[in-house]
């Protein structure tokens, strides 16, 4: 049975065998799921597995939370129709739906019952429109290459009743605790506030019961909720991907918020008035949680938690950091050169370092700024920004500016803990300006290009991703990865999407919370893929179909020689640092607390 | 090193102010570029340096979202000029100006002026739409018709219906009276409201320079008397790298 998908977390409700297609199963916080096959399910070692395997098993690859040291549950008589807080396992009968039920109580009343059957019913429907009952053989989330991305365009114009809104891939929504929509990727927020009214009356339902509603999973949809304080983000996916990797998509989401307003505001904003209309604070930053969303989807770069630097010859890369290094000014903490979207050098302030460390996901959210917001392409940008994984309430001063108009791909990024530091960050851009000039370095940067998969020379390779642990100066190292270019067969982008989606399912097994691997061998359609992890790195690749075992392993040992070589082209080896205030002691401290100024109390 | 020493200073600051969508990047943009265009929701302030005749003029065009108010009073430190902006189309952002953003203005010049703008004229039906179309050929044949396809793209702004103006000139005079009195300068020698308050079209550049020159010419008197006096208002650091200043010239 290949409909394993909603994996029960509970081995009372459970003959696997039994499960219907379109069940729906909601994980909760404390459940401790069962994986189905026990034997296997101990074995965290090196498991290979090919395409036929993976058939008998899929259900390992959603990955819901499970425990796979076979815990002691205690389980709920089925008759009972509500949840109890110290068992925390949904009644099964209550929450097992079957699609037509849903179908019919589309229109369902009030109660809360109703209210799960009603999105259950919009995700079946959908579902069922999409693909036919008949899904095909093979490894359903290997196989799938999901439906084809929708026309880009006026999201905030959608129809929120068609067809078409229902197909999206993947759905994200944000509301507040008291049900107020605050953003949607598609659709209007207000025509979907009984969408999330029902979002809510979900998680509070469950919540009533001392408990927290983590996910629900139907026959094609992962619908993964994640509270935040006074946010609730939920994830309404069809793209095959892992709990996991949703939940971690949801807190990028989440962070790009507190990146806009800080965690404390947003804390504050709600404690004085729970029915706070958020939008009217992020109203103009929807396009900036779009591109968010967009580059999650197609940006390997959020999936591995790493930073893709562009490859550079390491004496050009020296000689810019160089130039960063010696343009400074007191309370300046970090200097970032970008290019073509791909980070060339980073410098960072030597004592606020030591107390916190900038985190590739900081970073994301940098890129996706300066990325969302065409604005930067004309003049000069100061904005306050705060690094929510650095520190979630305070807030750091972002220059912005581009030095290469009107072409606009290389972009200087300079962060300073000052407010009122603006005239003295740009007089920083100047002299960086001025050196880069000199060296004539921005015409090399422009001849920077991303490398090909060809030229580890390795011929049956197509494609990898490698992401290394043994960086040296490792505590204060941003993590790193580099991938080659996608070409041909790749270079389309219903292609690139389909790698990148076998990539996530490889990744979602790999480091899957109940049966993590080690190494994967998949056999697939048209090409073969091998996923390795080890305590010095995470790799990623991508064969034509007729590799086989022997020469593909060959071919990886012969890969990691070549990037040994090319480390210091490929990565940002040693990351520079600077001094900027005389006396230590004053930075030491993390950024002053000045979200209270930012004008939010004045506001309530 | 001749290339610093050319480095331009900005002699004079312009702030532009108002609430989110009204308009203030595109009716920079249309100043500056010659032409509108579809604009992001800007973040934070961005700030340009526009050369006029032999003057340097530095323009913070900031974001109207509250988000970003915790740097108002910063953008605003000794400006020369506010431009406070509203939608002719929208009751609110006129009265948003009093409300949010005059506060803002606190740390600018004493002698600061104050402009207010009505932008989106070309939305009402009023006299100014009548003197869009002459606008358009007049001065911008080219660009007007290459406007056509993104122009029905902009919030609302579908040329074929008209709305309603909500804001007429004589309520913008009267809060430039209301903004004089707030600064303590009514009994001043101040520029009278009808010189001040402006209705533009940055879609199709109607008032769009009359605006700007206006302004940069009342500041002219300032820019001219902080050159004799040369005291910068902010920590001057080119000063101290390019010691051919008159100050710099004893040793």
């Amino acid at each position: 049975m290949f409909y394993s998908r909603g994996v029960c977390w509970s081995s009372g409700c459970e003959k696997q065998g039994d499960v219907s297609p379109v069940e729906n199963h909601i994980h909760c916080d404390e459940g401790q799921p069962q994986t189905e096959e026990g034997s296997e399910a101990a074995c965290p070692g090196i498991s290979i597995v090919t395409d036929g395997f993976a058939d008998s098993a899929p259900g390992d690859v959603s990955g819901g939370p499970a425990s796979c040291e076979g815990e002691e549950h205690t389980h709920l008589d089925s008759q009972d129709t509500h949840l109890d807080s110290e068992d925390a396992h949904l009644d099964s009968e209550h929450t097992h739906l079957s699609a037509e039920q849903a179908l019919d109580s589309a229109s369902g009343e009030e109660s809360q019952e109703d209210s799960g059957e009603f999105v259950a019913a919009m995700l079946a429907r959908s579902r069922l429109e999409e693909q036919g009952l008949g899904v095909k053989g093979g490894s359903p989330p290997l196989a799938d290459t999901g439906p084809s991305p929708p026309p880009p365009g006026l999201h905030r114009d959608e129809d929120v009743t068609a067809d078409a809104w229902r197909a999206h891939r993947k759905h994200v929504f944000v509301l507040s605790e008291a049900g107020k929509p605050i953003y949607s990727r598609y659709g209007s927020e207000e025509a979907l506030s009984s969408t999330m009214g029902v979002m809510m009356a979900l998680v509070s339902f469950v919540q009533s019961g001392d408990n927290t509603i983590r996910s629900v999973h139907s026959d094609q949809h992962t619908v993964v909720f994640m509270q935040q304080g006074p946010l609730v983000l939920v994830s309404v996916s069809s793209s095959g991907q892992s709990e996991q990797q949703l939940r971690h998509e949801l807190r990028y989401v989440y962070n790009q918020i507190v990146s806009m307003l800080t965690q404390a505001s947003i804390a504050r904003i709600f404690q004085h008035k729970k029915n706070y209309d958020l939008r009217r604070l992020l109203a103009g930053s929807e396009k900036i949680l779009d591109g968010l969303l967009d580059l999650l989807d197609c940006d390997p770069s959020f999936l591995l938690s790493a930073v893709h630097c562009m490859p550079l010859a390491s004496s050009l890369r020296d000689a810019l950091s160089h130039v960063l290094q010696k343009a400074i000014t007191p309370n300046l903490v970090f200097s970032i050169l970008i290019a073509q979207g791909q980070l060339v050098t980073i410098v960072q302030e030597r004592t606020v370092i030591e107390d916190a460390r900038l985190e590739p996901a900081d970073l994301h959210l940098l890129l996706n700024l300066i990325g969302a917001s065409s604005a930067f392409q004309a003049g000069e940008i100061w904005t306050p920004i705060c690094l929510p994984s650095f520190n979630p309430d305070c807030y750091f001063y972002a220059y912005i500016s581009y030095l290469d108009p009107p072409s606009c791909s290389v972009c200087l990024l300079l962060l300073s803990t000052d407010k009122e530091a603006f005239y003295a960050v740009a007089e920083c851009k100047r002299k960086i300006e001025e050196a880069m000039l000199a060296q004539n370095a921005l015409a090399a940067l422009a001849k920077a290009r991303p490398y090909s998969a060809t030229q580890v020379g390795v011929s049956d390779l197509r494609h990898f991703m490698y992401k290394p642990f043994d960086v040296p100066d490792n505590h204060r190292q941003l993590t790193q990865f580099t991938s080659p270019e996608m070409e041909s067969p790749y270079s389309s982008e219903a292609e690139k999407t389909r790698l990148l989606d076998l990539y996530r399912d490889l990744h979602g097994r790999i480091h899957s919370t109940s049966r993590p691997l080690k190494l994967i061998y998949h056999v697939a359609e048209r090409e073969t893929l091998l996923a390795w992890v080890t305590s010095k790195f995470e790799l990623y690749t991508c064969f034509s179909p007729l590799v086989t075992k022997a020469s593909s392993i060959n071919a990886i040992t012969k890969l990691l020689r070549w990037i040994k070589k090319e480390e210091e082209r490929l990565f940002i080896r040693y990351p520079p640092k600077y001094s900027t205030t005389p006396n230590p002691s004053r930075t030491r401290k993390a950024p002053e607390h000045d979200a209270t100024d930012n004008g939010f109390l004045s506001l309530l | 090193m001749p290339e610093p020493a050319k480095m331009r200073k900005p002699d004079v600051k312009v702030v532009i102010l108002g609430d989110m969508n009204v308009g203030k990047t595109s009716l920079l943009h249309r100043y500056t570029e010659r032409k509108f265009k579809d604009t992001i929701s800007t973040v934070g302030g961005a700030f340009f340096l526009k050369q006029w005749g032999p003057y340097n003029i530095s323009i913070w065009d900031t974001a109207g979202r509250e988000q970003f108010h915790g740097l108002g009073s910063m953008y605003c430190r000794g400006a020369s000029a506010v431009i406070l902006t509203y939608d002719v189309t929208n009751w609110q952002t006129l009265a948003e100006l009093e409300d949010r953003f005059l506060s803002l203005t606190d740390t600018a010049n004493s002698d600061c002026i104050y402009a207010i703008v009505g932008n989106k004229a070309d939305l009402t039906d009023s006299g100014t739409h009548r003197a869009e179309p002459l606008d358009g050929q007049t001065e911008q044949e080219g660009v007007g018709t290459e406007l056509q396809p993104t122009g029905g793209g902009v919030g609302g702004g579908d040329p074929a219906a008209l709305l309603q103006k909500q804001v007429s000139q004589e309520d913008a005079r009267a809060l430039y009276n209301r903004v004089l009195r707030y600064k303590g300068m009514e009994d001043k020698a101040c520029p009278p409201a009808e010189r001040l308050c402006f209705e533009t079209s940055a879609k199709t550049g109607y008032n769009v320079d009359e605006l700007f020159e206006t302004i940069f010419d009342m500041v002219l008197p300032s820019i001219l008397k902080k050159r004799s006096q040369g005291t910068p208002s902010t920590i001057d650091l080119e000063e101290c790298r390019v010691p051919k200043s008159t100050k710099a010239g004893c040793c």
